[in-house]
């Protein structure tokens, strides 16, 4: 019940969020410096092809106008032609979804599978001094690696030496799903390095936050076993703090995928977006960058009625607001 | 002459209690400070006297294996690593420094006006971060920098506008409780001015909460920088950063792995070094809190 | 630091023990050079029985405001993944002479006046056989769009269907550069009456008499090709089916070489040599190339002291081309002239004015311009790492001459922006990029002709006489008369030092000797590493 109370305001604030996000968007990518009709015709083409290329391309109307064309088309999903490739948008960034939200899949479903048991033992096994530091160095080394230097090294060991896996050849998870899925372990397990590290600290700060809570206390003394008290009690606690850990996580993927798929020419919508910002394709900058947002967007709203439901208690302004 | 007595008897002091602070640290913490701080020193000496040679000059082979003459090998155009290794560690930690400072700067001013003011100006304020917090970090990094031109502005906006949100955030939900404790109550009671309750009493409880937020963003700092420079977007040669060394050592992994590890080492150092900081400070200052991801 | 230092040992050790350990011969040294057959690096053997599926890697997908239209294609890649499907009226062979293409033969009737002889044979993948209505309409589809290449075609002045399948071109002034230009994919023979009727968009289709055509493409990921059924050559053709991978990072590339789930690799890096040692399948060729860098002296900014002649010359003497080369290039760069030195008649650059300058000269005509000390900003950028090398490597020469350079590297949309589309002078006192050769020693000159090439207008303001020089040079036919004029003009070049030749751009391609016998020409004009093709045989099923 509580739920109906907060959510029309919470989708309203996904909205403005959202809106706010396109406008800087399109802000920006208009303000990318470089002509956009020299960079497409090159340093030979003359003033007039250039002018009829922007003019092809809307480019000779008013900002304001620009924007507001773009918004309306894009909320009816038309994102308009790619410059480079003149194909729409749409379907190009729609061909590279599957192997970047594969890649994000892969990499969140180690991070829930390692992350949160190695956070639910360093939490419950805090008191004994050398576990504790132990998983404390481990998991700060976790979040200290960038995934740049990690993939690099990681290309070099696999390509230097036959290790089993391959990473210069990739497999479309469209036409060979499982073949798709070997070729992307290793980009996927160097995304979730990061993750897994920063879900196991949140758990385990989490599991200690529960663990000196009265009712907890008040259990043991019962003589519950242990057992019985984590998985009851504590787990279902500390999965607040570590849901609403998923939603940066998903932000998280989204940015590390662009570094990780440039590394491991994986052809996702990561390595797709630097490529169009380096050729000025405003179109799939424009689309490519409001789809991160509104993945983001998205996830956190879900996870805030996720948390709502798992524990009536929470409001979302006590969270200070998740978006 | 009483009074400069005192300065400097207080001076002491201040020089005291800060070795005190330090030394009173976990032994974890302690040596990611000596960590840093010699890498710091380290890339000062550099700069200043020269250590190791020019990063620019052509001095020797190319690709040379670590020596006496070359102590960190050369690079592929023939060039000394250890210069450029120093420098690139000045330029990633100072360019972050700086970037974090602003973002501190800002992030506290708006934080507390969030916090405390509250209202329209505060929710303004918080929307404007939630959208900016809304891109995942190294795509507004990229967009930023490529708005902005490669190069070591671009570093410095890029890192600030990621890092802002976050510490905004945080920076306020900090604000808004000191704001609900009484004794701010009494100081609003007895006419204390908004500004002066702002800085007197709200900055001093919340210091707390700004030195671990500014140390985790430290660590993002060098993160962004490093990425932003490994895409080409960052600090652009004939300069040097940790970031653009890694970059430019990844084509020579084979022949020449000096290039790319050392640079990738000292850059994984220093952020675990900034991390471990981190925590104990938020050990010091949030003893049992719910804690955020940094 | 003094954790690195142990560890880094202890890696490095072990690299080279593995290394030293598997006792493999390195890839490269002169190797990559040595000729197997006079002009190629590797020759097919076609005794081979071959089938399957040619798979190469290429380091960037054509890029092209009209998509695929070969027309407008400004990018040596476009050139060699279009030439896949599309044929030239002529070839170029590896000594860069002329030989038979759509076009069986032809006379040169006179300077102005070439006949055509095409032959019967060449049907379009659509099934209709070529006719002589394609050849002129081609060419004039082409002059039509006004593009570079419509350019280079030189002074064309009318092309008329003399007979069955005979077609006399008409030029208004001599052009020795004809055949050259023609050679090239954007001159590529079109399906005429299809384009004109738009029942094929050019765009989107690639309709062509060649051996492939495209069955798939994704921008920037890959492309697929199957034999073309009405190939005229079919018999002899040893692939089935060509698969295209663009992946931009060298790194994955030098990968996708070493496991072998790529054949035939393109690399721009010259290092690529050395960096396959250890992979003993892959043999690794260095492709000597007509194109070459070069370095804009921007004379059109009043307050700078390269508006001074004779500081840009000073500066252009000061560049050490075969230091730059080696710390750059890995030394396989060579020292070029405005005529690409690896073309027939080119001008020898040793004999340029300024390779005669003592160091003491060049500082005594800096001292008399009054340039001592000066700084000037250098921009150029950043898509591939060798233009960023050579600015470093040019600022550390200029040093010792009281020269500091600034250097800036940018992306290349703001280098697009510093030195072209504008009116006002370039905004920066240096620049360095680099042009594509072609396969006439006249051709590239074009764009140091300010009447023909406007774009350069931010940076050049050239002289009457230097584009005299340039028209001189693509009018008058090849021989010794020829070679005297270009000499003149690589020299006039040398002193304005507006655009200042350094040295070739080579490549470096690397295939597996198990898996395929390729045809390799040493010296390539029209970055086509795809030219051989149609010999090229798979030794086992790919």
């Amino acid at each position: 019940m509580r739920l109906l109370h907060w959510l029309p305001g919470r989708l309203l604030s996904a909205i403005v969020v959202l809106l706010g996000a396109s406008i800087l968007i399109f802000a920006a990518v208009r303000s990318l410096p470089g002509d956009f009709a020299q960079i497409v015709l090159g340093p030979l083409s003359n003033e007039e092809q250039r002018e009829q290329l922007r003019q092809s391309f809307g480019f000779d109307r008013s900002l304001p106008e620009q924007y507001l064309l773009w918004l309306g088309n894009a909320a009816r999903g038309d994102f308009g032609l790619s410059l480079a490739s003149q194909q729409p948008v749409l379907d190009e960034l729609a061909s590279r979804l599957p192997v970047t939200a594969l890649l994000a899949g892969m990499a969140m479903l180690v991070t829930i599978a390692i992350g949160i048991p190695l956070g639910v033992y360093a939490g419950t096994h805090a008191s004994t001094g050398r576990g504790s530091a132990a998983a404390r160095i481990v998991s700060t080394i976790g979040i200290s690696f960038p995934e740049f230097v990690l993939g690099c090294l990681v290309v070099f060991l696999f390509s230097r030496f036959d290790l089993g896996l391959s990473v210069g050849a990739f497999t479309s998870p469209t036409t060979d799903f499982g073949r798709g899925v070997v070729s992307l372990l290793l980009p996927a397990l160097v995304l979730s390095v990061f993750c897994v590290a920063a879900t196991a600290r949140t758990t385990r700060d989490a599991v200690i936050g529960v663990l000196v809570e009265p009712h907890i206390a008040a259990s043991v003394a019962r003589g519950e076993p242990k057992g019985f008290i984590i998985r009851h009690h504590v787990l279902r606690n500390a999965l607040i703090p570590v849901l609403t850990l998923t939603a940066t996580i998903t932000a998280y993927l989204l940015g590390g995928a662009v570094i990780v798929e440039r590394v491991f020419n994986v052809p996702g919508i990561g390595s797709y977006l630097v490529l169009a910002l380096d050729r000025r394709d405003y179109t799939v900058i424009q689309a490519g960058v409001l789809l991160a947002t509104a993945v983001f967007v998205i996830a956190s709203l879900l996870i805030d009625v996720l948390t709502g439901l798992v524990d009536p208690r929470v409001s979302v302004a006590k969270k200070g607001r998740g978006a | 002459m009483t009074a400069v007595i005192r300065l400097e008897g207080r001076r002491r002091g201040v020089l005291r209690r800060s070795w005190d602070y330090l030394a009173s640290f976990d032994g974890l913490a302690k040596t990611a400070m000596w960590t840093l701080a010699v890498l710091f020193t380290a890339a000062l000496l550099g700069r200043l006297f020269g250590l190791g040679g020019s990063p620019t000059a052509i001095v020797g082979p190319r690709l040379a294996a670590p020596s006496l003459a070359y102590p960190a090998g050369t690079d592929s155009l023939g060039r000394s690593l250890l210069p450029r290794l120093l420098e690139g560690v000045m330029t990633t930690l100072l360019l972050s420094a700086v970037a974090v400072l602003l973002t501190a700067v800002i992030a506290t001013l708006c934080g507390i006006i969030a916090g405390y003011r509250g209202g329209r100006t505060g929710g303004v304020i918080m929307r404007v971060g939630d959208i900016l917090y809304a891109f995942p970090a190294i795509v507004l990094a990229i967009l930023v920098a490529a708005v902005v031109g490669p190069g070591y502005i671009a570093a410095l906006c890029s890192i600030v506008l990621v890092t802002v949100p976050l510490m905004t955030r945080m920076v306020g939900q900090a604000t808004r409780l000191v704001a609900q404790r009484d004794f701010i109550t009494s100081a609003v009671i007895s006419g204390v001015s908004t500004p002066v309750i702002m800085t007197r009493h709200v900055l001093r409880n919340i210091s707390g909460t700004i030195a671990v937020q500014g140390t985790y963003a430290l660590s993002v700092a060098i993160l962004v920088e490093g990425g932003l420079s490994f895409l080409g977007y960052g600090v652009q040669l004939p300069g040097s950063s940790l970031g653009l060394l890694v970059q430019e050592g990844t084509l020579y992994m084979v022949k020449a792995p000096w290039l790319i590890l050392l640079p990738g080492i000292i850059l994984v150092i220093a952020i675990l070094a900034i991390n471990l900081i981190g925590d104990s400070l938020r050990d010091r200052f949030e003893p049992r809190e719910a804690r955020s991801l940094e | 630091m003094r954790h690195a230092f142990p560890l880094i040992g202890g890696l490095a050790a072990a690299t080279l023990l593995l290394t030293g350990c598997t006792g493999e011969p390195a890839a490269g040294g002169d190797d990559a050079s040595t000729e197997v057959a006079p002009g190629f690096l590797a020759v097919a053997d076609e005794s081979i029985a071959s089938s399957g599926t040619f798979r190469a890697y290429l380091d960037y997908d054509t890029v092209e405001p009209n998509g695929l239209d070969p027309r407008t294609a400004d990018t040596a890649r476009s050139w060699t993944i279009m030439g896949l499907a599309y044929e030239t009226l002529v070839n170029i062979d590896e000594n860069f002479e002329f030989t038979p293409g759509l076009a069986e033969s032809w006379d040169e009737v006179s300077p102005t006046e070439y006949v055509f002889h095409l032959r019967d044979d060449a049907v379009f993948s659509n099934g209709r056989p070529m006719t002589a209505e394609d050849v002129k309409g081609s060419i004039e589809l082409l002059l039509e769009t006004g593009s570079a290449w419509s350019l280079q075609l030189g002074p064309i002045e009318s092309v008329e269907v003399t007979g069955d399948l005979e077609v006399t071109v008409k030029l208004s002034a001599p052009y020795t550069a004809l055949l050259g230009a023609l050679a090239n994919t954007p001159a590529a023979i079109l399906p005429v009456q299809e384009v004109r009727d738009g029942t094929v968009d050019l765009k989107t289709e690639m309709v062509g008499t060649g051996p492939f055509v495209p069955t798939a493409h994704v921008q920037d990921e890959s492309w697929s090709f199957e034999q073309n059924p009405h190939y005229h050559g079919l018999d002899e053709l040893g692939i089935d089916a060509v698969e295209l991978e663009i992946v931009p990072d060298e790194a994955n590339r030098l990968a996708a070489i070493r496991d072998g789930s790529a054949q035939y690799v393109f690399f721009n890096n010259a290092d690529a040599l050395d960096l396959l040692a250890g992979t003993p399948e892959a043999k690794v060729v260095n492709q000597q190339n007509t194109d070459f860098y070069y370095v804009i002296l921007n004379s059109t900014n009043p307050d700078s002291p390269l508006a001074d002649e004779r500081v840009r010359f000073a500066v252009n003497a000061a560049i050490d081309r075969a230091q730059l080369s080696d710390l750059t290039l890995a030394g396989h760069g060579l020292a070029t002239g405005v005529s690409p030195v690896s073309l027939p008649g080119a001008c020898d650059p040793e004999e340029l004015p300024s390779q005669q300058l003592s160091d003491e000269e060049i500082t005594k005509l800096l001292a008399d311009a009054g340039a001592e000390n000066i700084t000037l900003s250098l921009q150029t950028w950043n898509s591939e790492s060798a233009p960023g090398k050579i600015a470093q490597v040019i600022q550390q020469q200029l040093e010792p001459f009281g020269v500091t350079v600034d250097i800036e590297i940018v992306d290349d949309a703001t280098y697009g922006a510093t030195f072209y589309g504008s009116e006002e002078t370039a905004g920066a006192d240096i620049g360095v990029s680099w042009y594509a050769g072609y396969g006439d020693a006249a051709m590239v000159s074009r764009w140091w002709n300010t009447d023909q090439a406007g774009f350069t207008a931010r940076f050049m303001q050239g002289s009457p006489e230097l584009n005299q020089l340039v028209v001189d040079a693509s009018e008058e036919p090849a021989g010794e008369g020829r070679d005297a004029t270009l000499t003149k003009l690589c020299a006039a070049v040398d002193e304005g030092a507006e655009q200042v030749p350094l040295m070739t751009r080579p490549g470096v391609i690397a295939y597996r000797d198990d898996l395929i016998s390729p045809t390799i020409n040493s010296n390539e004009g029209y970055g086509d590493i795809f030219r051989y093709v149609t010999d090229f045989r798979l030794k086992s099923e790919g």
